[in-house]
């Protein structure tokens, strides 16, 4: 499929613009073409492509009346008429006091640009790349995971005069290992289809798959662990949604509320969101067309920063941050590119600094307990590896945390030098180094 | 129904037969969705939404291919991509050829019984609606400020495969709740009524909005949020005995016997992502997975529940099917391709978010079967134990055995009657262990069913909207965390 190009899609947007009888339009506008090659126990066993779009079509009449609607219908026709069916649920909806009215225009930031390999990608491509992580796999290990390619075109349009384009691509791989009683675990992301290596992440899974057979049971309590990059994103992320949101620090609901300004975890965390790290593909504007740019929200321990959208700004009488999510949503901007900082020491040297602990590849199925503590549970998974005297002397069955995030944090004795780039189960993407943490609250064990 | 949509599948159909493949269906789907979301006195937000689309799946050589376009002009393109990426599949089949189960192709129509479609239910009427709830939990006094919400749902199908499956189906789902939130003393604490994440879902029309009576529960709900704030923590005590609301006992069914048990996790689909299953296919008929008053069954037909429809994606019928039958593991949810790798033939579960997505193995509605009497005489029949209410957390392992839930209350127990308020209250266990501790199960008239619309599942990720029906239920487990 090929891209419509700023023209095409800021075209669309202005169709709504002419819309009689509102006062304000903002259009948001995504399109994507995306594939994903789905393999298991070595074959590949689902293989899909879609090419979608959406307009996010929000109107204001009546000064303070907003209405959004959504269609995929892309034509001039299809956004229009969602435009007149804003309109309509608007003028029946309660006018809200706090509107804070659409955004001016602003300069924006450059994004990382679209790569072309990675938007031309085909499924033969796809399935050579799974057939290169899983050579590297020994006898009797096999492979599972996903090999992907996104290419994906944003705009926002608004009558006060925003008018803003960006494309991006992104190109990701992951592959589980499974032995007879092990699994190993490897993943990464990119922008670009060449920056991928799948040999090497076919042979970080298959050196973990290795080292984690015959697994012993070790008693649940406070360990002292080496947490790698697929770990740590746990706290990046679940911060982002409970703590770091400007309306949840206002409204007293935040671990951080309260303590903007002091310190909350150790000095050497420091953590920003960053839509245009190179990194994390991200665009240079949020879909109210506010600019979006590197923001420190944890600084060298110090709570720095909360994310806002426009209302949730105006609640707090500041200016929006640069995040908003697409309309509606009333809990306020959201964090969607963290970034813990790196530190200085390789994952060999932070295994090496534990006298007696745990070395965790990373978490399963984490979820929040408790907000303003922030206290989630979740599993360790694919690869847990008992370290004493500074080596890996063996694997472990996998244990289940409860653990407050900032504690943890507080308890950093070294970061990674390395920022990796990690999804999770249901969570979206963030990059975080690896950590090595005094303290570490496991609560029970698991057969496997 | 729509003519465009079914005209739509029709072109696919014909596109991709033109393309000489083993097997092939298309899905023409368009979905109209609302919610409306108000805080206190005010709206916080109206939105609608539709999409629409056509989805192509083909098998070639054994090997599947899906591509999906909200294009209809690219139609051809999209059935040739299917194709293609088939073709790149079987490059790396090694040697398993998927071959699909001998379900007869259904040829039907189907619509959700309702008395008024929610979509269309003028807008006033739905803010008033919430507002009224609001307004009576804000009398509540300590209440930080309440939230009520309704969403709702219309998901036009049409289904044509290369078999000779021609379905027409339209389901309507739809939901409303509020939560009250209080907050002092550094603490926040949250009732929801009638459950947590936006509250109760079903299938039907805004009859079974008005049936849940937000208002009429809303201001019990603020008080006891209020009331948490000043109660102690759930101490922490192994092997304790625990009594389970219905909504939570669903959520439970959800975790730890819906996920379980479905057979593309089991044979590993699932595996990099989501996890596994610590069930073996082996282990249908000799798994004593529960107690012995432990009925579960898989059924697309229950009246009124969030996973009731007429078809599947695959045009599978809707049936019901025994999971655990007294405590006896029997039956796996299945699709057409894994059912015919254990010999069987599908019980229709195969379903996809949209029409961009391919069917995957779903919770319908997997329901706990009634016992007898209700949470009054449970707890009277329990000496010491805790009553958890109303999920506020979940997290399971990635063989669906290792789980930790939290809640919104807890209660006391002390023979047989409820005692002090707890806050921050949580449980933990593993699946088996804890299923075959189940010694009361509470009866029809303390039964329900439960919405579940965020269950999520699939690469690229999918959200599924299924049901539950669950009574009351007493346990073993661990609560607190120490």
């Amino acid at each position: 499929m090929s891209a419509y190009g700023a023209d095409r899609l800021v075209g669309l947007g202005e169709a709504a613009l002419r819309t009689e009888g509102v006062d304000e339009v903002e259009v948001y506008l995504q399109r994507a073409d995306t594939a994903l090659t789905r393999f298991a126990d070595s074959r590949i066993h689902q293989n899909v492509a879609r090419s979608d779009g959406q307009a996010r079509v929000r109107v204001v009449v009546d000064g303070a009346r907003v209405a959004v609607v959504a269609t995929n219908d892309l034509t001039a026709e299809g956004v229009r008429a969602a435009a007149v069916q804003a309109r309509e649920i608007a003028v029946l909806s309660m006018p809200d006091p706090r509107w804070p009215g659409l955004a001016d225009p602003q300069p924006y930031g450059k994004a990382s640009p679209a790569d072309a390999a990675t938007s031309g990608a085909d499924p033969a491509w796809r399935a050579d790349l799974v057939a290169r992580m899983l050579a590297e796999l020994p006898r009797n290990v096999y492979g599972a995971g996903t090999a992907e390619t996104d290419h994906s075109e944003q705009s926002v349009v608004n009558s006060r005069g925003v008018r803003a384009y960006a494309a991006t691509t992104r190109a990701a791989a992951s592959i589980l290992a499974s032995g007879a009683d092990s699994t190993g675990w490897a993943q990464a992301s990119s922008p670009a289809v060449d920056a991928l290596d799948p040999a090497s992440l076919g042979r970080t899974a298959a050196d973990k798959v290795l080292l984690g057979a015959h697994p012993r049971e070790v008693d649940p309590g406070h360990w002292a662990v080496v947490l790698e990059p697929g770990a740590t994103h746990a706290f990046a992320q679940w911060l982002g949604w409970s703590a770091f949101g400007g309306k949840t620090v206002f409204e007293d609901r935040s671990p951080l509320s309260g303590r903007m300004g002091t310190q909350v975890c150790s000095p050497l965390i420091t953590v920003v969101d960053d839509a245009i790290s190179p990194l994390l593909p991200g665009v240079p504007f949020d879909p109210e067309g506010t600019p979006t740019r590197r923001h420190p929200l944890i600084e060298r321990g110090v709570a720095v920063g909360v994310t806002h959208d426009r209302a949730s700004a105006a609640l707090a009488g500041t200016s929006s941050t640069g995040h908003a999510l697409p309309a509606p949503n009333h809990n306020g901007g959201s964090a969607t590119h963290l970034l813990i900082e790196p530190g200085a020491d390789s994952l060999d040297r932070l295994v090496a600094g534990l006298e007696r602990g745990l070395l965790v590849t990373r978490f399963h199925y984490t979820n929040l307990v408790h907000a303003m503590t922030s206290t989630i549970t979740g599993m360790t998974r694919d690869g847990t590896f008992l370290v004493e005297d500074g080596r890996i002397v063996g694997s472990v069955r996998n244990l289940r945390f409860t653990q407050s995030i900032l504690e943890a944090l507080s308890n950093v004795e070294a970061v990674g030098s390395d920022c990796e780039v990690s999804t999770d189960t249901f969570d979206g993407a963030s990059a975080s180094p690896a950590m090595r943490i005094s303290r570490f609250h496991f609560t029970s064990t698991s057969g496997h | 129904m729509s003519t465009l949509l079914a005209e739509l599948a029709d072109r696919a159909l014909d596109e991709v037969r033109r393309l000489k493949v083993g097997y092939a269906d298309v899905r023409a789907v368009r979905e109209d969705a609302e919610s409306v979301d108000v805080r206190d006195d005010r709206v916080e937000s109206v939105s609608r939404g539709s999409s629409s689309g056509v989805g192509i799946r083909v098998l070639v050589d054994g090997a599947w291919g899906f591509a999906a376009t909200s294009d209809p002009q690219a139609i051809r393109r999209t059935a040739t991509l299917a194709v293609d990426i088939a073709k790149a599949s079987g490059h790396l089949r090694g040697g398993a050829r998927v071959r699909l189960d001998d379900t007869p192709p259904a040829n039907g129509t189907y619509t959700t019984p309702h008395l008024r479609d929610p979509l269309d239910v003028p807008l006033a009427d739905r803010i008033a609606h919430l507002l009224e709830a609001t307004a009576a939990a804000g009398e509540a006094e300590g209440i930080a400020y309440v939230e009520a919400s309704t969403d709702a749902w219309r998901k036009r199908t049409v289904l044509r495969s290369t078999e000779g499956a021609r379905i027409e189906q339209t389901v309507l789902q739809v939901g409303a709740g509020l939560t009250a939130w209080a907050i002092g003393g550094g603490d926040v604490q949250t009732r929801s009524y009638p459950n947590s994440y936006r509250g109760q879902y079903v299938t039907g029309g805004w009859e079974a909005v008005l049936a849940l009576d937000l208002a009429g529960h809303a201001l019990a709900t603020a008080r006891e949020a209020v009331a948490l704030l000043t109660a102690p923590e759930l101490p922490y005590r192994e092997d304790a005995t625990i009594v389970l609301d219905s909504s939570q006992l669903s959520l439970q069914v959800h975790e730890s016997v819906g996920h379980p048990l479905e057979l593309d996790r089991i044979f590993g689909m699932e595996r990099a992502f989501a996890g596994t299953s610590f069930v073996e296919p082996d282990d249908r008929g000799r798994l004593q997975y529960a107690a012995p008053i432990v009925s579960i069954t898989a059924d697309a037909t229950t009246p009124g529940a969030m996973g009731t429809f007429g078809f599947d994606d695959e045009g599978v019928p809707a049936g019901s099917n025994d999971l655990i039958r007294d405590g006896l593991l029997v039956g796996f949810l299945t699709n057409r391709e894994t059912a015919a790798e254990i010999g069987l033939r599908s019980n229709g579960t195969a379903r996809a978010d949209s029409w961009g997505t391919i069917p995957l193995i779903r919770m319908n509605n997997v329901s706990l079967e009634p016992r007898e009497g209700d949470q009054a005489s449970i707890v009277a029949d329990t000496t010491d134990g805790v009553l958890l209410v109303t999920n506020r957390s979940w997290s399971i392992d990635d063989r669906r055995d290792n789980f930790q839930f939290g809640v919104e209350a807890s209660y006391e127990i002390h023979n047989g009657r409820l005692g002090r308020l707890y806050r921050n209250g949580s449980y933990a266990g593993r699946c088996v262990d804890f299923w075959r501790s189940c010694d009361a199960l509470g009866g029809p008239e303390d039964w329900q069913t439960w919405g579940v619309p965020n269950c999520g599942k699939g690469q690229p990720g999918q959200v599924a909207r299924v049901g539950h029906g669950a009574s009351t239920g007493r346990f073993r487990a661990t609560v607190g965390v120490r």
